[in-house]
């Protein structure tokens, strides 16, 4: 606003005073105007004939400060390919594994089973490690403890549901909010089902789709759980990392079931709904993924 | 903001009559500070509302207006309304209303009083900053001829004439002076804009209107150029020492064309002082900084300095994809898993050789079977047979040999 100055009046009146240029501040003398271009613009127009060519010398740094980025940038994603492409074997290799594991695991029950009825007896299987719970009830007219209780489970929504541990302190936590969930031993199909479809990591406090393994490698990647598949077997096989691997997860936010509850208000065992229902939970799962 | 070099502005000599110019060619005068000033049109605009109402008079109607009266209501029960009317009888007047605003001959609701504020203050330093900035504005031609003068023909702006015109006595050569430099299309314009205002003005005693044109500012007290220039239709002089913000920015709009003697724009120097130096005339003045310096946006951003720090542009924005579940999108699935791939091929692979050999055993079964493996098959489990009770130790057992048909 302070920089006008008196304009020498010709019909093409676009041309300013060059003496303007005096008091601009800084070195930003490099205003347009005919002269020999400095480090670069020498054209040559047949034989030895200098064109001059107005090239200001911060457009020529810009340009060269472009060439950088651009070169870093090409180095940056070249680098990230390779990443990638290695990561990629890994991942596949886990997953062969893992799959042969399940396989093996799957086998070695039947087998089990069946020398125990051979020999006559009985076999036991181990007592379940984890668990998975659904929220069943709503809000309203709640005890203030138990709703603490729930909302330490992570279960602050209706048909919410979460991965949990077995251990003395779980188990205690459950029996005392059992009217208002309901939970079991999830089986493998169940928990890459959840995983898959309704699987939603947290990153930076938000709920982000687990789309690509590289967002489950950014939340769990110093735990050694790079991919969709470690994930998954972390959870199954109550792993080391079990914690913070269900921790990322968010809580599953599942559909009302199709076919409906049977009776929210009583125990499974009573024919309601509430409460342990061991290996039945995978089929109230199947009902509601 | 140091001025390294101010712009000069050459001054316009005169035409031949006045030869004391003729002598010394084009003359140049540094351009005084004030023109450099921020042009501030919210401040120019402000002040030229407040300080147009200073040379108001006051109006009001008569105290007493509609009060001339002794009306009294009748008050309730005689069918008509309560208020006041008046008394007597004898005339149409008797038991009209009266008072209220309302009422025909009633006096007016809020009577207008003369002691209504008319006047307004306004703060020294902001009346100065409009003055100064009008001065600005004032040498910018674009503004200029925004503001609708035809500055097309003048030389430069600001236009300065030599001094020889402050001495000019007759109109015809003011004339004469205001074509040679360029100004008078605009003086022309101003006559030819005369008009009888539209409206009510029409009669209160405004009844012509026209446009503004050039403003002559002198710098010699008693210059004769007064009397010679204030007859020409739109053309407006003033002493560079009172100078007037209704004049240089009529209507509060910025940009009036202004055609300074020599001695006038020399003396703007003294009168405003710069941008450091206090002013003479105004005690402890100096003129108004500006918020920004170089208000050239796009030249400080392309600026090295900044360029040099900035970051590059993000130009692929990644935005948030539709999630698309992995256990019925194929190809989602195996950018989670790339196993998946392999392992669903094997499957469907054992699946397929699953279904070829059942298909194989039942085929075998429902074909029908031929005589000789009918036979072979009835041999096959005769000495099957023969070969249990022979191997066996049964024979020995004197509770079997009953059914077991086993002779010695």
């Amino acid at each position: 606003m302070s920089c006008f100055d008196p304009v020498k009046w010709d019909p093409s009146w676009h041309r300013p005073c060059s003496s303007i240029h005096e008091e601009l501040p800084g070195n930003c003398l490099t205003g347009p105007g005919k002269r020999p271009a400095r480090n670069q613009g020498h054209s040559y127009l047949g034989m030895g004939e200098e064109v001059m060519v107005a090239v200001p010398e911060s457009v020529l740094k810009k340009q060269k400060r472009e060439e950088e980025w651009e070169m870093a940038k090409k180095q940056e994603l070249a680098a990230t390919k390779k990443k990638n492409a290695e990561n990629r074997k890994l991942i596949f290799n886990r997953a062969k594994q893992y799959a042969k594991e399940y396989e093996e695991q799957g086998k070695q029950l039947v087998q089990l089973k069946r020398e125990a009825r051979l020999k006559g007896g009985f076999y036991v299987d181990p007592e379940a490690k984890l668990l998975f719970i659904i929220r069943i009830r709503g809000i309203n007219a709640m005890h203030p403890k138990t709703r603490s209780i729930l909302q330490l489970l992570r279960l602050r929504q209706i048909f919410n549901g979460v991965f949990l541990k077995v251990n003395k302190a779980t188990v205690n936590m459950l029996h005392r909010v059992e009217p208002y969930v309901t939970f079991g031993y999830p089986n493998l199909k169940s928990v890459r089902e959840l995983i898959y479809k309704r699987g939603f990591g947290k990153l930076t406090q938000q709920r982000i789709p687990l789309t690509d393994n590289s967002i489950i490698e950014q939340g769990l990647g110093k735990h050694g759980i790079i991919c969709v598949e470690d994930l998954i077997h972390e959870i199954i096989t109550v792993g080391p990392h079990f914690k913070e691997a269900n921790n990322f997860l968010w809580p599953f936010q599942l559909k009302a079931p199709l076919g409906g509850l049977k009776k929210k208000r009583n125990h499974y065992v009573e024919g309601g709904d509430a409460g342990n229902r061991e290996n039945y939970i995978n089929e109230l799962i199947r009902r509601m993924n | 903001m140091a001025a390294a070099a101010r712009p000069l502005v050459s001054v316009q000599p005169l035409p031949g009559s006045l030869n004391d110019m003729a002598t010394d060619h084009v003359t140049t005068v540094a351009l005084p500070d004030v023109m450099k000033a921020s042009i501030r049109p919210d401040i120019v605009n402000f002040v030229h509302t407040n300080i147009s109402k200073n040379s108001r008079q006051p109006y009001a109607v008569s105290k007493k207006a509609g009060h001339q009266t002794s009306a009294e209501s009748w008050g309730t029960g005689r069918a008509v309304s309560r208020i006041p009317r008046v008394s007597g009888g004898g005339t149409h007047r008797a038991g009209q209303g009266a008072f209220g605003n309302m009422c025909r001959g009633g006096r007016m609701f809020a009577p207008t009083k003369t002691w209504r504020r008319w006047h307004r203050k306004v703060n020294v330093n902001q009346k100065r900053y409009a003055v100064v900035s009008a001065i600005a504005a004032s040498s910018i031609p674009s503004l200029v001829m925004a503001r609708g003068h035809r500055v097309e023909s003048v030389p430069e702006m600001p236009l300065v004439i030599s001094d020889s015109a402050e001495s000019i006595e007759k109109t015809s050569t003011a004339i004469k002076v205001l074509k040679e430099i360029g100004a008078y299309p605009d003086a022309e314009k101003a006559k030819d804009s005369q008009a009888i205002r539209p409206g009510k003005g029409k009669m209160r005693n405004r009844r012509y209107i026209s446009r503004k044109g050039p403003l002559i500012v002198y710098g010699t007290e008693g210059a004769k150029l007064v009397k010679a220039f204030r007859n020409i239709p739109g053309v407006e002089v003033a002493n560079v020492e009172r100078l007037n913000l209704l004049k240089l920015a009529p209507g509060g709009h910025l940009g009036r064309f202004v055609i300074w003697t020599k001695s006038a724009i020399e003396k703007l120097d003294s009168i405003y002082g710069s941008f450091e130096k206090c002013s003479e005339k105004k005690k402890g003045y100096v003129l108004p900084r500006s918020k920004m310096v170089n208000a050239d946006l796009a030249r400080i951003i392309n600026s090295d300095e900044v360029q040099s720090v900035v970051k590059p542009i993000k130009k692929e924005i990644k935005r948030a994809s539709l999630k698309k579940n992995p256990l019925k999108n194929l190809n989602v699935m195996l950018k989670l898993n790339p196993y998946a791939k392999t392992a669903r091929r094997m499957a469907l692979l054992a699946e397929a050789e699953r279904v070829k050999s059942k298909k194989e055993k039942l085929d075998k079964k429902r074909k029908p079977v031929s005589k000789e493996e009918l036979a072979a098959a009835k041999a096959a489990g005769k000495a099957w047979y023969k070969t249990m009770i022979s191997d066996s130790d049964y024979t020995e057992f004197d509770n079997f040999t009953k059914w077991l048909g086993v002779s010695q």
